[in-house]
């Protein structure tokens, strides 16, 4: 038997709006080399000016992961050459960052789990470089860009679990607005650790895995990496301490370095920008923008409202959708309803008509009126789906100016409908005929036909029993 | 404050025709000297602001920068072949302040490659050589600025002072030469050497003139965190007249020690209370200074690699090979060797030997002048121990010149204010000595160099430029 352990070395650009020590703005997908100044292109004589706003969301984070948050936190200087790094040496955080022994919960299939978190530092990101045949081209537009890096204690224990881990990471980063968790476009990076050794016989010999651009891609190289690493000892081979790189096309990992030749980057204080002390104020602001974090929210779910793990891992995942979820109940809707409509036809209008539950499109004061409507029988589902649609379309937020506009109003009695529902079977026998054969798939076909000619007012569960009662054929339970 | 500055400055700068006669008389004589890299009118009065020029409390001042400190158009070379070709795409922030004070900057200053020395000679370009005697040095690094004050080509340049580089050659070349308190004066645009020990500093023929161009110049700049306002109201004379004077054999050459005798004299008779003092961790300072220095070096160095700016090796088979070659190209032999010392002092296992164990001596050095301005108002000490030496063998070793950096190198390790002034002519050359003021003393101190020298005879060149040859010619 072996024991695998796995730690995580997470960056995340900071949603800030300038870069970490210049006012550049940062946004991606820019022309190159059009995001940059003197500072960021480390010309002589700039200095480095710290954005406070990276500060905030450093120490927020730290407070978020339950870290020890730095008293007085200062910047060190990280030598070494690398054409991506203009002045060829980081400006990052070694002997006193931000936050340091905290820990992250997270859910894995219902179950609380808790990574550790070793410490968490603020530095300035990189630029790019873009290989082109035998030369390379280099767009600086990133560099400089406010990264927050996180690394974890090695005590996840599976590549499914560092999945799922990452993807809680993600979750709880876009939860707090400190960054839109993005792995493609590179907002959100991770280097993984693993080793591998016999039951209780602690840590294995490190190998680290770079260039891992999304959940799946961790999970993959994890699990090829245990698999490399447990057929060495099983061989009794050594595995060697170094640095390998994923290779996605291969589906293989590759040797990049070996610890003989990791670097000595010489750390010292950084002396252009002084230590950082938090003021009161400061530190009240960053407890202020706390908010109860989506794993907590998730097991709140499962445990106060009865849902199940799926549903209340997909209602928690997004902040904004929770607090949807939490408004349309706080506004009267029931929770189960709460939770089917979101899932249901908000997430199918929001893939079709693209708005934010939270821009204003669908206020929850309205989905309550439009499902408490449902309820009352003033409106059919069919309705209220086609009201909450058609509210989107025109971008009215009343409930009722649309059902005006539309005449919808609740089937008058059950006459009208057996009248218009024996019309429809006398024009239709054959279908009749079959459907007392046995062959259900022709009752749609009915079904259809009767809501068309209701204009969608009859009641489903009603026009549907009416219909089997026309043609001769029991209700089916 | 106007009548600081003789008006013909003003006169000059404010007529194209004039402005052009000047340039090339300045070229001319500088032809000796050296002192310019770059001599740009035209380039300075398009930056000069029209408003302020006229009203502005330096307005129509031209003056000469350090070629280490950024002028928007202007070469920005550091002294460095590494950096040839470079023009600097933004302006210092305390270039910046003087141009709102309607000052003109009129060009580039020769200095050691990137602040490293104290001779000139280790500038990539022709060294500079001392106006009052062509065969010695001028002193350095900020050699260029106080040549181009001593002969009268600018009433006023800035240099930089990481360890003495405003002071000892102002000292060689018999003007005055002040560096600021830590922080005082923006560091945003000065290219940087070490850190946490270098400002820019101010060169001028009169310690008044120092007054105006400083409170153009300093105070608090968001694009320097390090930077802050200089609030103190210090007053130097009040109270208790104490002058602090170094106590023992301080290993100064004769003129030097003459000099010394004579300051000391002149605080005598102006009234001031004299205290003999010995200060054990100087002892210290150098190996303290080199070490931190170097270690800053090592970093603020690494950008320069020919990737982006400045000169590239032709030789580029791959990245690291062109910037092995770039480096080893552009840079001269002095700032190789800071490079390597300090990259040495920073390894992983050594940092507390070396590194840490020059930090603490810098505190015990802060500690004992904090005691030390307890007792006395100001320090007085040479500037240097010897006077201008000669260009070449017959002059100080590279090695001579760090050691003798120690009545400089305090200052910058203390980040205190300190200005040196001329006592007179010894032997033929300038003397000149020094005062250090507690932090923040910054006006009272150059106050107080102005009370103090009018005790001295003016040293003023010979054969100084004069402006008016301009205006009348």
């Amino acid at each position: 038997m072996v024991e695998i352990f796995i730690g995580l070395e997470i960056h995340i650009q900071l949603m800030t709006r300038s870069k970490v020590f210049c006012s550049c703005e940062m946004i991606s997908g820019e022309e190159p080399n059009t995001r940059i100044c003197p500072v960021c292109m480390g010309y002589p004589g700039v200095l480095p000016a710290v954005n406070e706003q990276a500060l905030f969301l450093s120490y927020l984070m730290g407070s978020a992961l339950n870290c020890t948050l730095a008293q007085k936190t200062w910047f060190d200087r990280k030598n070494y050459f690398y054409p991506d790094m203009t002045k060829n040496y980081q400006i990052s955080q070694f002997s006193s960052p931000v936050g340091r022994g905290g820990w992250m919960d997270y859910l894995e299939k219902g179950e609380l789990k808790r990574v550790h978190i070793h410490d968490i530092h603020l530095e300035e990101d990189a630029g790019k470089m873009v290989h082109q045949g035998n030369f390379s081209l280099l767009d600086y537009n990133r560099a400089g860009s406010s990264l927050l890096e996180i690394v974890t204690e090695p005590e996840l224990t599976s590549p499914e679990a560092a999945e799922v881990f990452l993807q809680s990471f993600r979750s709880l980063v876009r939860c707090l607005r400190a960054c839109d968790g993005n792995m493609e476009t590179g907002s959100l990076r991770c280097d993984a650790n693993v080793s591998v050794n016999s039951l209780g016989m602690g840590l294995g010999t490190k190998v680290e895995i770079k260039n891992l651009n999304s959940s799946r891609f961790v999970r993959k190289a994890l699990e090829y990496e245990v698999r490399r690493q447990s057929r060495l000892m099983q061989a009794g081979k050594p595995v060697i301490q170094e640095t390998r790189l994923w290779n996605e096309q291969s589906g293989k990992t590759e040797s990049m370095r070996t610890k003989e030749e990791a670097k000595d980057y010489r750390y010292f204080p950084e002396p252009d920008i002084p230590p950082f002390v938090p003021s009161e104020a400061f530190l009240n602001r960053v407890t202020s923008s706390l908010t109860e974090l989506p794993a907590a929210r998730e097991l709140r779910y499962i445990r106060e409202y009865g849902l199940t793990e799926e549903t209340a891992h997909y209602l928690a995942e997004e902040r904004e959708r929770a607090e949807y979820f939490e408004e349309l109940i706080s506004s009267g809707t029931e929770v189960a309803a709460a939770a089917a409509w979101i899932k249901g036809e908000l997430a199918k209008l929001q893939g079709r008509y693209a708005f934010s539950l939270s821009d204003g499109t669908l206020p929850p004061q309205a989905v309550t009126t439009v499902v408490r409507m449902t309820g009352t029988e003033e409106l059919t589902v069919q309705q209220a789906k086609q009201v909450l649609e058609l509210m989107v379309q025109r971008g009215i937020v009343q409930p009722e100016e649309v059902i005006a506009q539309e005449g919808f109003k609740k089937a008058e009695d059950d006459g009208e409908l057996k009248e218009i529902i024996s019309k429809i079977v006398a024009e239709h026998l054959n279908a009749a005929e079959q459907i007392r054969d046995g062959n259900m798939k022709a009752v749609g076909y009915l079904m259809g036909m009767v809501m068309k000619e209701t204009r969608q007012s009859a009641d489903p569960r009603t026009a549907r029993r009416l219909l089997l009662e026309e043609i001769g054929c029991k209700q089916e339970e | 404050m106007s009548e600081l500055f003789p008006a013909v400055w003003k006169q000059i700068t404010s007529s194209p025709r004039h402005l052009k006669c000047y340039e090339q008389a300045v070229a001319a004589l500088d032809t000796d000297t050296c002192a310019f890299l770059e001599l740009r009118t035209d380039l300075g009065v398009s930056l000069a602001e029209p408003a302020v020029k006229e009203y502005g409390s330096l307005s129509g001042i031209p003056f000469a920068v350090k070629d280490n400190i950024a002028v928007k158009g202007f070469q920005f070379s550091c002294g460095s072949q590494i950096l040839a070709g470079l023009r600097s795409p933004y302006t210092a922030t305390a270039v910046e302040r003087l141009l709102h004070a309607g000052a003109v900057p009129i060009g580039k200053t020769n200095l050691d490659e990137f602040g490293m020395g104290s001779s000139n000679q280790n500038s990539a370009c022709k060294p500079t050589v001392n106006p009052w005697d062509l065969s010695r040095v001028p002193g350095g690094s900020s050699g260029g600025s106080a040549a181009a004050v001593s002969a009268g080509y600018v009433p006023f340049a800035l240099g930089s002072d990481t360890g003495g580089s405003v002071r000892q050659p102002a000292a060689f070349c018999g003007i005055f030469g002040f560096k600021p308190t830590y922080g005082t004066v923006s560091r945003y645009g000065l290219a940087a050497y070490a850190s946490s020990l270098e400002t820019i500093g101010f060169m001028t023929a009169q310690a008044e003139q120092l007054i105006p161009i400083f409170e153009a110049a300093s105070g608090a700049d968001g694009r320097d965190q390090t930077s802050l306002d200089c609030s103190d109201t210090t007053d130097l004379t009040e109270g208790i007249q104490t002058v602090a004077v170094l106590a023992g054999d301080l290993g100064l050459d004769a003129p030097v020690l003459r000099g010394y005798s004579k300051a000391i004299e002149a605080f005598r008779s102006l009234g001031w209370n004299i205290v003999e003092v010995k200060l054990p961790s100087l002892d210290y300072a150098v190996p303290s200074y080199y070490t931190i220095a170097s270690a800053e070096a090592s970093a603020n160095l690494a950008r320069y690699t020919g990737v982006r700016y400045g000169s590239r090796s032709r030789e580029e088979h791959d990245h690291q090979h062109m910037v092995r070659r770039t480096r080893d190209e552009g840079f001269g032999k002095e700032v190789k060797l800071r490079i390597l010392l300090g990259t040495y002092v920073l390894r992983e296992g050594f940092q507390d030997q070396y590194y840490v164990q020059a930090q603490k001596i810098r505190t015990l050095i802060r500690n004992e002048f904090s005691k030390l301005f307890t007792k006395a108002g100001v320090l007085l000490l040479p500037t240097f121990p010897i006077q201008a030496f000669p260009i070449g063998d017959g002059g100080l070793t590279s090695m001579q010149q760090k050691l003798a950096d120690r009545f400089t190198l305090p200052a910058n390790l203390a980040g205190l204010p300190a200005v040196s002034f001329p006592t007179g002519i010894e032997s033929g050359l300038p003397v000149g000595m020094q005062l250090m003021g507690p932090a923040m003393s910054d006006r009272s101190l150059i106050r107080l160099t102005a009370h103090v020298s009018r005790c001295f005879p003016e040293v003023a060149l010979p054969r100084r430029f004069s402006p008016g040859e301009v205006t009348h010619g």
